[in-house]
């Protein structure tokens, strides 16, 4: 019975997957509009990518996500786990941290983007406790909102599956530390960090993707469903959205767009396997 | 430092970190709350205090949001789809992640690889040949053609969730079946489906968030507004504020029509939820 079980899902993954997944990479060799005809172009669709700001800014702010995001994300979930960790009330404060990771991230941009407006939440608060009007986020700042915006999404998640990491570590471990005198930060460097490890690493592999996934979030501060917003904050899946359907004016460069795709691609798998390779350690028994 | 125990430690850094941890709840708990009430205020209050409370009791903005921008259709739509796709995927991908969790071969193993994969894979990477095979099937800005994609794009999530859940159960229960019996089809259906009820719901409902939220391939695929889910409507909602005037308590009546659902959700499976999500990074 294992092909009959399987094929039905087989069948979706490899059309709707892997099938257009080769085909970008056609695509992406050629000029085509998805209408008229196809012309081939060899290479010359990703000479133009690596000379086009546009795209290399995109580029640059996806790893910028990434690795600010990331880092803070990281460093804040561990905070937080480790205040945590023997503290009243624990399950309800995960379950309440961990709810924006669910909301609409089109409805989480909404609120966002009205909280930093000239008028809004931040500021009306600046001119009570400071005076005077606050800076125009969204015209000044918008790259540092969106950043601060996604580690306030994305905390939630991460540090649940740390706190799940650490909580299997034995406390009897914890008990020898202070047997022996330990500080807090050498609880954390030589038993929290060790034995959580796996799960961090499983984790930096799951932000990674996902993070290039990112598009809702920053999409939505264009305002409406047309427009996108500045050209500072793409990231490459805006890029490709921006040039192919997105836009008043939708451009349909589909060879050009799937240069950018193909780039993309394999940028997640390089980093997939670099992290990989760069986060194994040999497993700690315990 | 001296003897100070690891259970009790009640260090100023501590304290910090104790009050920071419940000014973040406090935080998400405000921001959930304010949109709420947002939603029943006037907009001129909204913008004149907004740390107010002030014209609360506008239920208007509901039947606003509701019947003038679509969003009515939509919810009507979201719920149809959602539903539908959500359901189908399941019982798409419980039979096959069944025999890849059950079959210890080189090629089931390998399979489950391969469908692992497709998580890694972003959909903005995909979507023009998705858009030019669609438009091929005349299935663009169609919600068959929606929830075709929808379906298809979350089988490799689904089916690797419920490959960790099916390889839970214990052997000794097709053992069992054998011995009685039952051919493969009939075990599956009659003993493993109802032994693994809990793993099949929770992909149901994981399901049901990520594409109650999704809007992307929504963006795509669809272009009239009668056929918009939920969050193209809240999109399009911000589009008709530039020019007819911003209306902030409208606006957050359809933000709340999008994020009630899920908030109920939530308080009432919530445990479920963040275990089923967070269960293949911690295995």
């Amino acid at each position: 019975m294992f092909w009959p079980f399987l094929l039905p899902a087989l069948l979706l993954y490899v059309v709707f997957f892997i099938a257009p997944s080769l085909a970008s990479l056609w695509i992406s060799f050629t000029k085509w509009d998805g209408v008229g005809e196809m012309r081939s172009r060899g290479i010359e669709n990703y000479k133009i990518l690596l000379g086009d700001s546009a795209f290399l800014g995109a580029f640059g702010y996806t790893l910028l996500i990434l690795v600010v995001v990331g880092a803070a994300t990281f460093v804040v979930s561990f905070a937080l786990t480790m205040v945590l960790r023997d503290m009243k009330g624990k399950a309800i404060v995960r379950a309440v941290m961990f709810f924006p990771y669910i909301v609409a991230p089109v409805v989480l941009s909404v609120f966002w983007g009205f909280m930093f407006s000239s008028d809004g939440l931040v500021n009306n608060a600046w001119h009570a406790v400071l005076g005077g009007t606050g800076p125009n986020w969204m015209a000044n700042h918008l790259s540092a909102i969106i950043m601060l915006g996604l580690t306030w999404v994305n905390t939630g998640f991460y540090t649940t599956i740390i706190m799940a990491g650490v909580d299997r570590i034995p406390p009897d471990l914890y008990e020898d530390c202070s047997l022996a005198g330990a500080t807090a930060w050498q609880r954390f460097r030589y038993v929290t960090l060790p034995l959580s490890w796996d799960v961090v690493a499983t984790a930096a592999v799951l932000w990674t993707i996902s993070s290039l996934k990112i598009f809702e979030f920053i999409y939505a501060f264009g305002g409406t469903t047309n427009d996108m917003p500045p050209l500072s904050v793409w990231n490459s899946a805006l890029f490709i959205y921006g040039s192919t359907f997105g836009g008043r004016v939708p451009q349909y460069q589909f060879g050009y767009a799937s240069a950018a795709a193909v780039v993309m691609l394999a940028a997640v798998t390089v980093l997939v396997v670099l992290l990989r390779r760069l986060l194994r350690r040999e497993a700690v028994q315990f | 430092m001296g003897s100070r125990s690891a259970r009790t430690d009640t260090g100023p850094v501590r304290r910090v970190g104790i009050v920071a941890v419940w000014l973040l709840v406090a935080f998400n708990i405000g921001v959930l709350l304010w949109m709420l009430l947002a939603a029943l205020r006037e907009h001129t209050a909204i913008f004149r205090e907004p740390w107010g409370l002030s014209s609360l009791g506008r239920f208007g903005n509901f039947v606003k949001a509701w019947s003038d921008s679509h969003f009515g259709q939509a919810a009507l739509n979201t719920v149809v789809l959602v539903v539908a796709s959500s359901v189908v995927v399941v019982a798409v991908s419980a039979p096959a992640s069944y025999v890849l969790a059950k079959t210890k071969t080189r090629i089931s193993g390998a399979m489950a690889v391969f469908f692992a994969l497709g998580i890694g894979i972003p959909v903005q990477v995909i979507v023009i040949p998705l858009f030019v095979m669609m438009q091929d099937a005349g299935l663009v800005n169609s919600l068959g053609g929606l929830f075709v994609l929808y379906v298809a794009l979350s089988v490799p999530f689904t089916v690797f969730l419920l490959i960790g859940f099916f390889g839970s159960l214990p052997e000794e229960i097709e053992e069992a079946a054998a011995i009685d019996g039952a051919g493969a089809l009939r075990t599956f259906v009659q003993i493993v489906l109802p032994v693994a009820r809990n793993g099949l719901i929770t992909a149901l409902i994981l399901n049901l968030i990520s594409l109650w939220n999704e809007t992307f391939i929504a963006l795509v695929f669809i272009q009239d507004s009668g056929k918009q889910t939920l969050s193209l409507a809240l999109l399009g909602f911000l589009q008709t504020q530039q020019y007819s005037g911003s209306d902030y308590g409208a606006l957050f009546a359809g933000v709340s029509i999008l994020v009630l659902p899920m908030l109920a959700l939530y308080v009432w499976l919530g445990r479920r939820i963040i275990e089923g999500l967070t269960v293949g990074a911690v295995k």
